[in-house]
């Protein structure tokens, strides 16, 4: 492996295969992104974490919101039975309409948004019991 | 009509608000920029001479307010108004408000734009002008079960769309009829949010066309040129995402005949100012689609391939000059080609990104121009359209754009939200596409494996980001302290 070394603000060359290459870096060591020849990767590439990727699969049980958003319209209740990929919600955020689909077949168990709310991102919108 | 232009308001954002500024610049014109509360600190406010607060971070209380924009025009002293694309640019009830205020609209007369606007009489004048048309018709009945008549009237598959709006915004495919319900309502609350005009519109889907349009331009003076086409027939659910010029599908022959019916159209219709008539080609047959009746987003592939520059000329004609070029100076040269970069995310379904840019380094290149509206440290918000940037690459011949485009796109790093790069990447550097015989279609078919996400990251990448971890800890964003809602 080749050396490392730091050009600018974020920007490090690195020698791979004879060739010079540039890589940009930015944000905290657990949630770093890089950018290298149009690719970019996120997470943690700390030596004692190798490979662990930050995005986290969302619970099974619980549905969050992917991005700050509006709710435009709920279809289901507390108590209404759901099949997986159903949708249940309807967000828009950026003119664009984003559909929630139910993750796998249950019971909404909780509904914790109502019409017209802003959701921040990752806010949890509804409960299924499985 | 007209006047000298003296201080411009630019109604609109982004990197179209920072194209319209710096043309201000070039002339002598004073620019005013107006902001929403969430684009206080926007690029385009800053590089404005002057800078008006206009309303709320919705673009409906406040980029879509005319009231509102009309009462920025009056405090800052403006003689003209500049709608830019999207937002209030192919609203007739604007022009003409702007015409009551006795302040100049850069862009055709608001009869003009009603008309053209209309998807019926734009038809009859494309009709009227010997040009040919696509099946389809705004049913008089806009409920539910009118829609649905008026779509089995026009034949499966179709398409809905927003009779007020473009983008594909509101727009939906329907192939059998059981789906025309869930369709026509969705394509009625995307119309209402977008356009705020929930009409719609039904048309046969012509599949496997290219999409190919025409610049056209027309003064006050009865002059009217064609500036050639653009090929946009790189779309991902009828949103254009790669634009070129010439395109790689038209003949000499039938370049001729489409340029012919897009100047008698103009004519046909009393064009004014700068406009865009959209065309299906597929194979030696052309039909027309709608005329953009304001400047076009991918404009700059026009301006590169012709070296025009078709915001000066724009502002000329609004102020009732003549146009800057008669059709004989108007020449295609070379080839030019443009990628739009989206706050996206391809892996996650194309889902819009918000959030701070960490990092963000445009490239510079020969033969590469970027129109940007954002900066590095700067916030995306929710609140207006993903688009970041638009790069534009130049060379002799196609192939050799499209390299540019390319090294461009590989050297245009963007951190801290994700964007489309890397799926821009994929389509460029594919068979089919360097081949030049990628229909409108192309990536709804093929295109899921370009949104794919990234695989493992290479051993000496990673290297640089763990030294960024030792060396660096602080710098290019700590733990980002970002808040959507007071960013």
């Amino acid at each position: 492996m080749g050396s490392v070394e730091r050009v600018g603000d974020g920007v490090y060359r690195v020698e791979a295969n004879g060739k010079m290459e540039l890589v940009y870096v930015a944000g905290p060591p657990n949630d770093r992104w890089v950018f290298w020849n149009g690719h970019v990767f996120r997470g943690d590439f700390g030596p004692s974490t190798a490979g662990r990727h930050v995005p986290t699969e969302p619970s099974k049980q619980s549905l969050t919101a992917p991005m700050p958003a509006t709710v435009v319209a709920i279809h289901v209740r507390p108590g209404d039975r759901v099949t997986r990929g159903q949708v249940v919600m309807l967000l828009e955020a950026m003119k664009m309409e984003l559909p929630v689909r139910a993750p796998g077949d249950g019971v909404v168990s909780a509904v914790h948004c109502a019409k017209g709310d802003l959701v921040q991102a990752d806010a949890v919108l509804l409960e299924l019991d499985a | 009509m007209g006047g000298v232009i003296r201080r411009l308001l630019i109604a609109n954002r982004g990197e179209i608000a920072l194209r319209i500024i710096r043309a201000c610049r070039e002339l002598g014109i004073e620019s005013v920029a107006v902001h929403s509360d969430a684009d206080a600190h926007a690029p385009h406010v800053a590089a404005a001479d002057h800078a008006v607060a206009i309303g709320a971070a919705p673009a409906a209380e406040s980029y879509l307010s005319i009231p509102r924009l009309l009462d920025a025009a009056r405090r800052s002293g403006a003689d003209a108004v500049h709608p830019g694309y999207g937002f209030l640019s192919e609203n007739p009830a604007f022009a003409r408000a702007c015409g009551e205020a006795g302040v100049t609209f850069v862009g055709p007369p608001p009869d003009v734009m009603a008309r053209l606007g209309s998807k019926i009489e734009a038809r009859q004048v494309a009709g009227q002008a010997g040009a040919p048309i696509v099946p389809g018709e705004t049913p008089a009945d806009q409920t539910d079960a009118g829609v649905q008549t008026a779509i089995e009237r026009v034949g499966l598959p179709a398409l809905i769309k927003a009779s007020a709006g473009g983008g594909g915004r509101g727009m939906r495919v329907v192939r059998a009829g059981g789906e025309i319900a869930a369709a026509v309502q969705a394509a009625r609350r995307e119309a209402s949010a977008a356009f705020g005009d929930g009409t719609l519109y039904v048309e046969r889907l012509i599949e496997g066309a290219h999409h190919v349009e025409i610049q056209i331009f027309a003064d006050d003076h009865g002059s009217v040129v064609h500036l050639f086409e653009r090929d946009c027939s790189v779309q991902r659910r009828h949103q254009k995402v790669i634009e070129e010029s010439p395109s790689p599908v038209l003949t000499p022959a039938l370049r001729e005949r489409m340029t012919g019916a897009a100047v008698a159209i103009a004519r046909a219709a009393g064009y004014r100012n700068a406009g865009t008539v959209e065309f299906l080609v597929k194979g030696d047959a052309f039909y027309f689609l709608e005329v953009n009746a304001r400047l076009q987003v991918e404009h700059p592939v026009t301006e590169l391939v012709t070296s025009l520059d078709l915001v000066r000329a724009q502002l000329l004609a609004a102020a009732g000059e003549r146009l800057p070029w008669r059709q004989p100076d108007v020449q295609q040269r070379g080839h030019a080609i443009e990628a739009r970069v989206y706050a996206e995310d391809p892996a996650q379904g194309f889902l819009p990104q918000a959030g701070p840019l960490l990092l963000y380094r445009e490239p510079r290149l020969p033969g590469v121009r970027i129109d940007s509206g954002v900066v590095e440290g700067g916030t995306v918000s929710i609140h207006y359209d993903p688009l970041l940037a638009k790069v534009i690459a130049a060379a002799e011949t196609r192939d050799l754009a499209i390299a540019r485009l390319a090294s461009a796109l590989r050297g245009f790093p963007i951190l801290g939200i994700r964007t489309n790069i890397p799926y821009l990447l994929r389509i460029v550097e594919h068979p089919h596409f360097r081949g030049g015989s990628i229909d409108t279609g192309f990536l709804d078919r093929e295109g899921a494996a370009f949104a794919e996400a990234e695989t493992a990251i290479p051993p000496h990448v990673r290297e640089a980001a763990l030294a960024h971890s030792i060396s660096n800890p602080q710098s290019a964003g700590g733990t980002p302290k970002w808040d959507p809602w007071n960013a």
